[in-house]
């Protein structure tokens, strides 16, 4: 395991500085954040139920991430893409900047197969780094800006701005629910389920439904707890779903509207 | 809200977002000096040129996102990544759960905590399932599986449609014209999340200011 250099005791050495870094800060702000929450007057129950509600959410899409890890591993190893995908990354881009540097080496396989050259391993890490960095260049020149362009409306028109904020939030959501509707898949590839078809239907209906159904379930019996796990609960329950379809009805599953 | 803890939050973001760049900088000059190659500048040059869409997308995200996530929920998803499909989510959830609206304090506690801890949790799920599928191939082999691989491609659905049942149901008068305006435009074009999103936003936007102007929310 530790014999490739793309996967040896050194990357994992970085791996290990990357996750104490991101860890550190993530701990950091909570910290400063959980202390001016209880000076505003926010509950301990409420600061707690951010917590734990935020961490059982997180535990599906972390796995899909992991998976992720799989695609790149063949070309990458396992370390590289785990790096990129814990900092910055996300699958769309770190798939088309390893593509993009291959090419740019003059390699036309894509990432399908494994790099045994160490210069082209180092031109890709550049290559997924520089493409990726440039919100981090932005971030400590604009943000303050924008916030405070957003607090000055936000105190002059509250009301326009509570429309304004819950429509800029539900396009944000019309985007995914479209894709799941209407979306294209990959038309290079078969791949089941990647376009808009029964199983990404089958997920946006269940997971709905599901949501409904605990929010309803809330209102009656009234328990912190199913407001944390609302949320989580109808993800994995619709993915379970999903599984079922895939399983049971495999030739239902495969139908897809939009390649 | 509270100039001086929002100058503090600005400042600490500020910090940790320059070590951030100089750390992540670091790592490919640690692999090369590691392996003891530098990479053909030229083919550095022409990969990052070829992606360089990826830029326009960037900016898109800081100026879009930004009011949504909140200033500490900003300068610590842009570093761990993974915005739209966990992050954001997140911070909705939480503050549906907390009952506290963005663009205000409690708001702006409320995501910085959700996103820490989001952050925490999928950097420790990543690392444990990334060992398994590194020493355990046949784990690997099970979660690609023709079974499981389809229940996590549809995640991102999973996600977005329980956001939409709490969101929808809320403020269903402003939902239906965004739904249908994206649907109907990826029937003739598919452009890609990353550039539906503002699309969806700017439309989103638009048509609840016009419901605003007509006194219908």
């Amino acid at each position: 395991m530790f014999s490739d250099f793309k996967s040896d005791g050194f990357m994992y050495l970085v791996i290990l500085a990357v996750i104490v870094f991101v860890c550190a800060q993530s701990l950091f702000f909570m910290k400063k954040a959980w202390t001016r929450g209880k000076e505003l007057g926010i509950t301990t129950d409420k600061l707690k139920n951010a917590v734990t509600s935020s961490a059982i959410f997180s535990f599906a899409p972390a796995i899909g991430i992991a998976i992720t890890v799989i695609t790149l591993s063949v070309a990458l190893g396992y370390v590289l893409p785990w790096i990129r995908l814990t900092v910055i990354g996300a699958i769309q881009y770190e798939t088309t900047a390893a593509i993009a540097a291959l090419e740019a080496a003059g390699m036309t396989g894509g990432i399908s197969q494994a790099i045994t050259d160490p210069e082209i391993f180092a031109a890709i890490s550049w290559v997924m780094t520089l493409g990726s960095i440039l919100p981090l260049i932005l971030i400590p020149i604009i943000l303050k800006k924008i916030q405070k362009g957003v607090s000055d409306v936000a105190s002059k028109n509250s009301k326009w701005m509570d429309v304004m904020t819950a429509a800029a939030f539900i396009g944000l959501i019309s985007a995914f629910i479209g894709r799941g509707l209407a979306g294209t898949g990959n038309a290079k590839e078969a791949i089941i389920g990647d376009g808009a078809g029964v199983l990404s239907l089958a997920a946006l209906v269940a997971s709905i439904g599901f949501m409904l159904f605990f929010t309803l379930l809330n209102k009656k019996l009234k328990k912190n707890w199913i407001e944390a796990l609302a949320m989580p609960l109808s993800m994995v329950l619709a993915m379970v779903i999903v599984v079922l379809i895939n399983s049971f009805l495999p030739e239902i599953a495969a139908i897809e509207w939009r390649y | 809200m509270n100039k001086n803890y929002m100058d503090k939050i600005h400042s600490w973001g500020r910090i940790w977002c320059i070590a951030s760049l100089a750390f992540f900088i670091c790592i490919p000059v640690a692999i090369c000096l590691h392996l003891n190659v530098w990479p053909d500048p030229a083919i550095v040059g022409k990969g990052v040129a070829s992606i360089a869409f990826f830029f326009v997308t960037g900016i898109v995200e800081v100026v879009a996102y930004s009011p949504m996530l909140g200033a500490g929920g900003t300068y610590l998803s842009f570093v761990s990544g993974n915005i739209m499909n966990l992050k954001m989510p997140c911070a909705l959830n939480a503050m549906e759960n907390a009952k506290v609206k963005a663009n205000t304090e409690e708001g702006e506690v409320i995501t910085t905590i959700a996103i820490a801890a989001s952050t925490i949790t999928t950097t420790i799920i990543i690392a444990v399932f990334v060992l398994i599928f590194a020493f355990n191939p046949k784990f690997s082999e099970i979660m690609s599986s023709d079974t499981f691989a389809p229940a996590f491609q549809q995640v991102t659905y999973t996600i977005f449609g329980s956001l939409a049942a709490t969101y929808f149901v809320k403020h269903w008068k402003i939902s239906f014209f965004p739904i249908a305006a994206v649907t109907l435009l990826l029937f003739f074009v598919d452009p890609g999340i990353g550039v539906l999103i503002p699309i969806g936003v700017v439309l989103s936007m638009l048509g609840a200011h016009v419901m605003y102007k007509l006194k219908k929310v």
